[in-house]
């Protein structure tokens, strides 16, 4: 080993320094046949006599030379060279080949690398701060049991308290994204800033060094460090930035800094162009890192501690307290990751699936040229080539194929994640996602560029190994069985992984189909949800209330704006309050509870949900300090069947919560959410907290958003969190479903036609192979008929095996990976039969058609051509 | 010509070693010199595989080279045994005896049964 190893070594520098090499050995050389001859001329011979002689005993100096040369190892460098030639000549000859080949494969390749990218980016890669590993978001959770939920956004006060009494973090900073900053640079606004207060400690305490300037300190007020990106767009780059001035909002800020070109904020989605540090007081999340010698069990009970005494010293009650919860942050704090992990990982398996087909259709179609070559090659045998030589041929040809390829992919890969990027439901694309082919990609990108290439190598490499000399005599080759039985293997194989992709794409291409048909129960159209965060805008219970008549107010003065309704909780979120009420005559079970929303007096009106019986609440039921519910048609069936709900106490509660009225079942929590039993509490007068408002408009958004973002925003300037239409929000919500059925749908018609490609290969192949054995058949009488399918038959039966194989790993797939994909998936079961038979009948379809053309050869042979040829 | 013994690499190879481990350091000339003088003119050499076989042997670290001048005043390379190469004759010597006292011993059989 140590000898190979140093041989290796040795050869390697002899094949960088060749000419000197040479050069030596010449002079070496010529030494020694000068002593021959010396020695010849001692002998009495002549002088002439003496160098042929001298010529003799050395042998020709030419084949010395090349020898030396070979065991120095240049000669790999010229067969290689020579090899790589050859293959280019090759690959030049059959364009058709060559073009499917290299396309297919950037785009197996591309595909594969630009999944890596996105999730090296979303799930694998640490944040570039001092120790991410024991970075922590810090968050609590209201509310009873079981309904608990969890809000990461702490008051100015409560971070503060934090800093000052905390026992488990050795730092702690908060961060806040500015709703639609106004930012201006000389005079001149900027069109889409996207800015972030974040604490002074921020930069400092998260380890992150600015690489033009300085990071803020604690005592500095007004400050901002520029992100890179928007350094270099805005300032080319120029170190002159550092203090000068920038408005936002009105307010002046210092730049200071730059921060590093790959630092994009703790949220990898938040993307800020610019980050200030001030005084000013802000809602914020939370970013804590747990000590040393902290375990993250007692960073949780010391969060708790935390937050049991401010509570204590805040007078609020004890159900008030919350739940501290902390959450790993060293990746980034990211609202795609909980989300696009199973879609990215499930897409993955689909691309590996498709660079597969690509593999095994460019062996097959590198089989069916070896069958073809193989007299070439047996002459190449019979010339003295060695077989290792036929093999690295291919091996050479191969590579060069993936060289290329994946050069091509390369490219792919980049458009691939700027196609997947916009299809994420966000405004704008992260910077922490764009593919930045630093060298884990590059390193995945050639890993598999080479993986391929050996996998597709290998087989015609395999057979080229058998060439023997007996292939020179018959004509028709002597490996043609077995080859041709590989050929079949690798058919049934593209057939099986077909059924494999079809399948995946056909769940997930219904699902979305599923997902779009979905009725509301409401009118989505024309109705736009305005999230804010009384909360953590200050507002305590008893001035929310009065908050909510002033938005009502305002906005309704709108021009275009219809009506204007509160929820407490926003909706098609996912997050309704459950509820549970004693019902007269009705044994609840011990858990049975059901959704419910608190909701403003003209919900109803303003959602377009259709009263069935009864009626809705006025204004005048919340004057009345009463407790009146509406509940939905499906609460109705369940709990009073055949009876009138109406009138109907509920609860103990004196006065009760009367049931007022029955309405159309609504999915109001999520495209996903069936809707069912469900129940409306009128929103109390002095609500604790309102996160959203529903406005039904008429006319273009574009004109009334930004009024009301201006009514909003002279309440508090903090309010508001965003403003979105509900086809937006329901188009957002399904926005994964969207990714994934267009994404699997683009490999699998890929995978398809690869494997159609392949089908229509080995068919064309077969006829031409047999053209003479058909003739003589068709001489002999037989029918064009049974001429067809004997010529396909071999075809078809690795077709049929594929397809049996195919649908068996289909279901066994989708069995095992239904865990994984189930919640991808929406009204219809992962193990959907009529999906499998739709694929299956797809895939027949396709060969059926790729084999019209070949068959239509089989019957056009003239038998007596055929014949003759031979 | 073709009555002298044509020589397999690996015993080249050892000639070569065994060479420079009794006279020290050599050029090309000289080792095939000593090697036709030793055997008594029984191995052709086609004095050129000589070449072959010293780079081998200088890959595995067997021997050294350096550049010197030679007797008729010209610049030439000659050769050294290394340490390693040393061991590896004594390997080559033994492995090699024991090789030729099998095959003795069979050629000799053949001749017995017939």
């Amino acid at each position: 080993m140590r000898h190979s190893i140093r041989t290796i070594a040795a050869r390697a520098w002899a094949l960088l320094h060749r000419d000197r090499l040479d050069r030596e050995f010449d002079e070496e050389l010529t030494t020694h046949l000068e002593l021959l001859i010396d020695e010849g001329r001692r002998g009495g011979l002549s002088g002439e006599e003496a160098r042929r002689q001298a010529l003799r005993k050395l042998g020709q100096p030419n084949s010395i030379r090349e020898r030396h040369r070979e065991q120095r190892g240049s000669r790999v460098l010229d067969v290689l060279t020579q090899d790589a030639s050859y293959a280019v000549r090759m690959l030049r000859k059959s364009p058709g080949f060559t073009a499917i080949a290299t396309l297919s494969l950037a785009l197996g390749i591309g595909a594969n690398t630009a999944l890596f990218s996105l999730i090296d980016s979303l799930l694998l890669r640490s944040l570039p701060v001092r120790d991410p590993d024991r970075l922590v978001q810090l968050r609590y959770g209201a509310g009873p049991a079981g309904f608990k939920k969890f809000s990461p956004f702490f008051s100015q006060a409560q971070f503060d308290y934090f800093t000052d009494h905390n026992q488990v973090f050795s730092e702690i900073v908060g961060f806040s994204s500015l709703d639609r900053p106004l930012v201006t640079i000389d005079g001149a606004t900027e069109p889409d800033p996207r800015v972030d207060q974040v604490s002074r400690n921020y930069f400092r305490d998260l380890g992150v060094t600015p690489i033009a300037g300085r990071a803020p300190e604690v005592a500095d007020d007004a400050v901002a460090i520029l992100s890179y990106r928007f350094w270099q767009d805005r300032f080319g780059g120029r170190p002159e930035v550092l203090g000068r001035t920038v408005t936002i909002d009105r307010q002046p800020f210092v730049i200071i800094g730059v921060a590093p070109r790959r630092f994009f904020g703790v949220a990898l989605e938040s993307d800020a162009a610019i980050w200030i540090a001030t005084r000013a007081p802000m809602a914020q999340q939370v970013i804590a890192r747990i000590k040393p010698d902290v375990s993250p069990t007692q960073a949780q009970a010391g969060a708790q501690v935390m937050l049991n005494q401010l509570a204590e010293e805040q007078g609020e009650s004890a159900d008030r307290v919350g739940q501290a919860e902390l959450v790993p942050a060293g990746k980034g704090l990211s609202q795609l990751r909980s989300q696009y992990e199973r879609p990215l990982l499930a897409l993955t398996a689909l691309v590996v699936v498709l660079l597969l087909i690509t593999c095994t259709n460019i062996g097959n179609l590198f089989m069916v040229r070896h069958a073809a070559r193989k007299r070439e090659l047996a002459v190449r045998v019979a010339l003295g080539a060695h077989r290792s030589r036929l093999v690295l041929q291919y091996l050479v040809e191969s590579v060069i194929l993936a060289a290329i390829g994946g050069t091509l992919g390369w490219l792919f890969a980049r458009w691939g994640v700027a196609i997947l990027l916009s299809m994420l439901p966000l405004p704008f694309v992260p910077s922490a996602l764009i593919f930045n082919g630093d060298w884990r990609v590059v390193v995945f990108a050639v890993a598999t560029s080479l993986l391929s290439a050996l996998l597709f190598g290998l087989m015609p490499a395999w057979r080229a190994g058998e060439i023997n000399l007996g292939m020179l005599r018959s004509s028709e080759g002597g490996g043609v069985p077995r080859a041709k039985r590989l050929s079949g293997v690798l058919i049934a194989c593209q057939v099986g992984l077909s059924v494999l992709l079809l399948v995946g794409a056909g769940l997930f291409v219904q699902t979305l189909r599923n997902l779009s048909d979905v009725d509301f129960g409401f009118n989505p159209d024309g109705l736009l949800q305005i999230s804010m965060d009384t909360r953590a805008s200050g507002y305590r219970q008893g001035q929310v209330g009065g908050v909510y008549n002033q938005l009502l107010t305002r906005l309704s003065g709108i021009p275009g704006v219809r009506s204007v309704t509160a929820v407490r909780n926003p909706l098609m979120r996912g997050m309704m309050s459950r509820s549970r009420y004693e019902i007269p005559g009705v044994e609840l079970a011990a858990d049975e509870a059901w959704d419910a929303a608190q909701v403003g007096s003209s919900f109803f009106d303003t959602m377009g949900i259709p009263l069935v019986s009864g009626r809705t609440f006025t204004d005048a039921d919340a004057e009345r300090s009463q407790f009146p519910v509406v509940i939905s048609e499906s609460f109705a069936k369940r709990y009073f069947p055949g009876k009138t709900p109406i009138g109907v106490q509920l609860g103990r509660r004196q006065p009760g919560s009367e049931i007022i009225g029955v309405v159309r079942d609504a999915r109001l929590s999520g495209v996903r959410v069936p809707s069912g039993v469900f129940m409306y509490n009128l929103l109390e007068k002095e609500p604790d907290r309102i996160n959203a408002l529903e406005v039904r408009f008429s006319g273009d958004p574009a004109a009334i958003v930004p009024a009301i973002r201006d009514e909003i925003r002279q309440v508090h300037p903090r309010l508001l969190l965003a403003v979105t239409t509900m086809r937006r929000h329901i188009d957002d919500s399904i926005a994964k479903e969207r990714m994934v059925a267009a994404t699997s749908t683009f490999f699998s018609v890929l995978g398809l036609l690869l494997a159609s490609i392949g089908v229509f290969g080995v068919a064309s192949y077969a006829v031409t192979q047999r053209t003479n054995e058909l003739g003589i058949r068709l001489a002999l009488g037989a029918s064009r008929g049974s001429v067809i399918l004997e010529s396909l038959r071999g075809t078809l039966v690795m077709f049929i095996v594929g397809l049996a194989g195919g649908i068996v790993a289909a279901v066994a797939a989708v069995r095992m990976t239904s865990a994984l994909i189930s919640d991808l998936l929406f009204g219809l079961r992962a193990t959907d039969a009529a999906n499998v038979v739709a694929a299956v009948a797809l895939l027949i379809l396709v060969t059926v058609l790729a084999c019209v053309l070949p068959a239509r050869r089989a019957t056009r042979i003239d038998p007596l051509a055929a014949i003759r040829c031979e | 010509m073709h009555s002298k013994l044509d020589i397999l690499q690996g015993t080249l190879d050892l000639m070569v070693l065994r060479t420079l481990a009794t006279l020290g350091a050599l050029h090309g000339y000289g080792i095939a010199r000593r090697i036709e003088h030793v055997s008594g003119d029984h191995v052709i050499l086609n004095q050129g595989t000589i070449y072959t076989s010293l780079v081998r042997l200088e890959q595995r670290g067997w021997i050294r080279s350096k550049w010197g001048v030679s007797e008729n005043n010209r610049r030439a390379r000659f050769y050294n045994i290394t340490k390693a190469g040393d061991k590896q004759l004594v390997a080559e010597t033994e492995n090699w005896e024991r090789l030729a006292a099998v095959m003795g011993r069979v050629l000799a059989d053949e001749g017995r049964t017939r």
